[in-house]
């Protein structure tokens, strides 16, 4: 940027010095983690030409401090076995549907969770050679063991054997992602989080599960899907905060429905071990017997043994990443993604900001992540997907009417197993616009398009597409201005 | 299973009628035939003719399936036959290359049948996009339906031990059920057109907003031949609706109307195939897939693969096939945040074109 600045005669020293800062660099860019975030931008920044290097440290299904692996989070204990397990467990209640379609069950059906368990553990090692042979084939360098930031440029890997080996870069880029948090419970040493809960030995007949978001509520439903019992505490009324209130409703409803006990606006008190299992107290003096209890109360980013303090990057009360809209820190040279940064925790959005910040740094073409419209899902049974605003989230941004469309059945399979379990689906419309506010797609969608589409008979899908009347309209009301 | 089936059907049986009731129409039981341009008869069950008059009468009689005049063919059913069998086929035969064959061949061998699908082409589900076509029937016989392309069915012949079957390259099969499905055709002859002038049935005989060459007399859904699925045939007659009640003239948009395939595994498609596109091409076109074994199969160790396919406009980078009718772009989709893990966000992450098809300009032809 200087050089144009300058006169011709010192135009080459300024090159020179340039070019002598820029071989100083062992890297172009210095990944700390090797989860989805970590590897999308390692990755795409070397095809965009930079030389890459990446730490993560040694792999094993349950995390800690010191223990994580190529694939991260997603990988290794989140999404990917999280998805099987669930698959596992739906089955479950699909033997059980059949019967109404025919099929009869002469023996006992009996679940082997270790037989479940050793194929979601080939599955997730399989995964792992895959992102290493991805930056491999990317010559992403990768290094196993410990990274902290020990200047702005400078990251320093402790490895396995305790060595630590420093290497320099023009950027580093804080992937280390986030872990499941315990709440201080007396006897919380004897709860797991979900990296246990998706490695268990045995099967557990008794589950408590503490949480009420999504990762609480899924495992509530594997388990009770495989034929234990499950006890659901939970702090709100409803679970999974933050989403559309009709739809927490239905999701507790059905959750009821499959058999999970729900516990709601209770907490747990004390754990105390006794020959039988897991002795629970809840907030309410109740006493519950489990085999295994579960902490699904939230988690923190990995941010604590980085070193940022010493080099200067800020942090949030949560102790998240503070970054710009383009993931860069208050440190020119130090970027983060993902759930170090805490925005919106879901691996395709780890993916979209990684692939951002390629772009921006390495591929000339600054480019800012969007979170609107990100669809996401809860993997419960049945599950929920949602995208865009929630009723009650469109109703505090309107500037007009809201037309809220809804269909509620229940569905065709279900008709025929005999199953009481119904189907919600719905559209949030800004008058004004007719855009719906819940589109699953970038382009703008407006409700005329949506009616104008032909559906496809027989599915649930077509439901979005015949939603001919709407079912409430809130009127708009001007809200008072308060100047802060 | 046929129990519930039947209790279903008549659930829905009723619920329309009630609508029908609901909606103040007046509902006769009886074959009605068109006598004038504003005239219909209905004869009841117990033979009594009573004619009634309309400012106007539509047609929407739909359509019945088709028996190919095959030596033996009386031995054969049709689809309705087979969603009433009294008892489950164990050894299926099934002619056809069409939805309807191919479903039903994955019905009877989801449940265990032994089943053989003899169809014309080399591949079933002509018309449809050839690389999906090619993938149905590897996943039909992974799922152990024996595929007999270029096949037809040259006889059937009563046994004791079932129906024989002899094919068009001089094999033999005996068969529990042997199914056409050859295809189906509308519903006219006993309309009394011909004596109306209604011109129904040939190509384009009814205009775009349903009418008949009669003024009076209009027609919808698979009586007239156009798209023959239930969406298409309600966005037909609501248009027809519209358009003579309503005030407001509608023509039906026959674009971008999704359809599936129930096979199992499914096929669903929305636009135009790839040979359709490169054929309608005014420029290259991109050619997006990803295929893949998904995640619950790699658990349970079926070998089925699934192929997701986009085609693109290159110089619009307008998806020809989009779910929506709002013109996205590939653009939109690649920068639309995928759900993980699902099958869908496959369509939001193919970074990649699969292969860019170079346009051609065609010679001119002067008919």
């Amino acid at each position: 940027m200087g050089r144009k600045m300058l006169a011709d005669g010192e135009l080459d020293k300024a090159v020179a010095a340039e070019e002598a800062t820029e071989t100083h660099y062992d890297f172009d860019l210095f990944v700390i983690g090797a989860g989805s975030g970590g590897v999308r931008a390692a990755r795409f920044s070397a095809n965009n030409g930079a030389k890459v290097g990446i730490c993560e440290l040694p792999f094993h299904p349950i995390s800690s401090e010191e223990i994580g692996g190529v694939g991260g989070t997603c990988v290794i204990r989140g999404c990917v076995p999280k998805k099987i397990l669930v698959y596992g467990a739906t089955y479950g209640g699909e033997l059980e549907d059949a019967r109404n379609y025919g099929w009869e069950i002469n023996e006992n059906v009996d679940f082997t969770w270790k037989k479940l368990l050793q194929k979601k553990t080939d599955e997730i090692l399989r995964l792992n050679n895959i992102y290493k042979r991805l930056l491999a084939n990317a010559a992403v360098k990768l290094y196993e063991g410990e990274g902290r930031i020990v200047g702005p440029n400078e990251v320093e890997v402790r490895q396995i054997d305790g060595t630590k080996i420093s290497y320099t870069a023009k950027h580093i880029l804080i992937a280390t992602g986030s872990r499941a948090q315990k709440p201080n419970i007396p006897g919380h040493e004897l709860a797991i989080t979900s990296d246990e809960a998706l490695s268990l030995e045995e099967f557990p007949k008794r589950a408590v599960v503490l949480g009420g978001g999504y990762i609480a509520v899924e495992f509530a439903s594997i388990w009770r899907g495989m034929g234990g019992t499950v006890d659901l505490f939970f702090r709100k009324e409803l679970p999974l905060r933050g989403f559309d209130d009709e739809m927490r409703a239905l999701v507790a409803r059905n959750l009821e429905g499959r058999g999970v006990n729900l516990h709601p606006q209770t907490s747990l008190t004390q754990l105390i071990k006794t020959d039988d299992g897991i002795k629970v107290i809840s907030s309410h003096g109740e006493e519950f017997m489990a085999d295994v209890v579960l902490f699904a109360t939230g988690r923190n980013p990995n941010t604590k043994r980085l070193n940022l303090e010493a080099v200067g990057v800020e942090l949030d009360q949560a102790g998240a990443v503070k970054v710009d809209e383009y993931s860069r820190t208050n440190i020119p040279s130090i970027w983060a993604v993902g759930d170090a940064t805490n925005r919106i925790n879901l691996t395709p959005v780890a993916l979209m900001e990684a692939t951002c910040f390629a772009n921006t740094v390495f591929g000339g073409k600054p480019t800012k992540a969007d979170y609107s419209n990100v669809a996401c899902a809860v993997f419960c049974i049945p599950p929920l997907a949602v995208v865009g605003l929630s009723e009650e989230e469109a109703v505090e941004k309107a500037t007009g009417d809201i037309l809220v469309f809804t269909s509620g059945f229940n569905p065709m399979k279900n008709t025929i197993s005999g199953r009481q379990e119904k189907s919600l689906m719905k559209l949030i419309v800004d008058e004004q616009t007719d855009k719906g506010i819940a589109i699953a797609l970038k382009c703008g969608a407006t409700k005329a398009q949506f009616d104008s589409t032909v559906g496809i008979h027989p599915s649930s899908a077509e439901e979005f597409v015949t939603m001919r009347t709407v079912t409430r309209r809130i009127a708009y009301k001007a809200k008072p201005k308060t100047s802060l | 299973m046929m129990k519930a089936q039947t209790d279903e059907i008549l659930r829905l049986n009723n619920i329309y009628k009630r609508l029908l009731a609901n909606a103040a129409v007046k509902l006769y039981e009886g074959e009605g035939r068109i006598v004038g341009p504003n005239e219909v008869e209905v004869r009841q069950i117990d033979g009594t003719k009573i004619s009634y008059t309309a400012k106007h009468i539509l047609i929407a009689t739909g359509s019945r399936a088709q028996k190919p005049n095959i030596p033996g063919h009386e031995l054969a059913i049709t689809s309705d036959e087979a969603l009433s069998l009294e008892d489950f086929p164990k050894r299926a035969i099934v002619l056809g290359g069409g939805y309807i064959a191919v479903e039903f061949a994955s019905i009877w061998r989801g449940m265990g049948a032994t089943v053989d699908l003899f169809f014309r082409k080399e591949l079933p589900l002509r018309g449809f996009d050839d690389e999906m076509r090619a993938l149905v029937a590897r996943n039909l016989e992974g799922r152990g339906i024996n595929l007999h392309p270029q096949t037809s069915l040259a006889e059937l012949i009563k046994t004791d031990d079932g129906i024989k079957v002899i094919s068009s390259h001089g094999e033999e099969f005996v068969a529990d059920v042997v199914l056409f499905a050859t295809g189906r055709i509308p519903n006219t002859k006993r309309l009394n057109l011909e004596a109306v002038g209604v011109e129904l049935d040939q190509a384009g005989a009814v205009d775009e907003y349903s009418r008949t060459n009669i003024p009076s007399i209009w027609a919808v859904g698979d009586a007239t031949n156009r798209i023959n699925l239930t969406p298409v045939a309600l966005m037909e007659a609501t248009c027809f609706a519209n358009t003579v009640f309503g005030g407001k003239p509608t023509k039906a948009d026959y674009t971008n109307v999704a359809c599936a395939v129930f096979c199992i595994p499914p096929l669903a498609v929305v636009g135009l195939s790839e040979e359709e596109a490169v054929e309608k091409a005014t420029g290259d076109i991109l050619v997006f897939t990803s295929g893949f074994n998904p995640m619950k199969n790699t658990i349970s160790g079926r070998q089925e693969k699934t192929l997701m396919k986009l085609i693109v406009d290159e110089k619009t980078d307008k998806g020809i096939a989009i779910a929506l009718k709002c013109g996205a772009t590939k653009a939109q989709f690649d920068s639309t945040v995928g759900i993980h893990p699902s099958s869908a966000e496959e369509f939001v992450t193919m970074r990649t074109v699969t292969r860019r098809i170079a346009y051609k300009a065609k010679p001119q032809t002067s008919l």
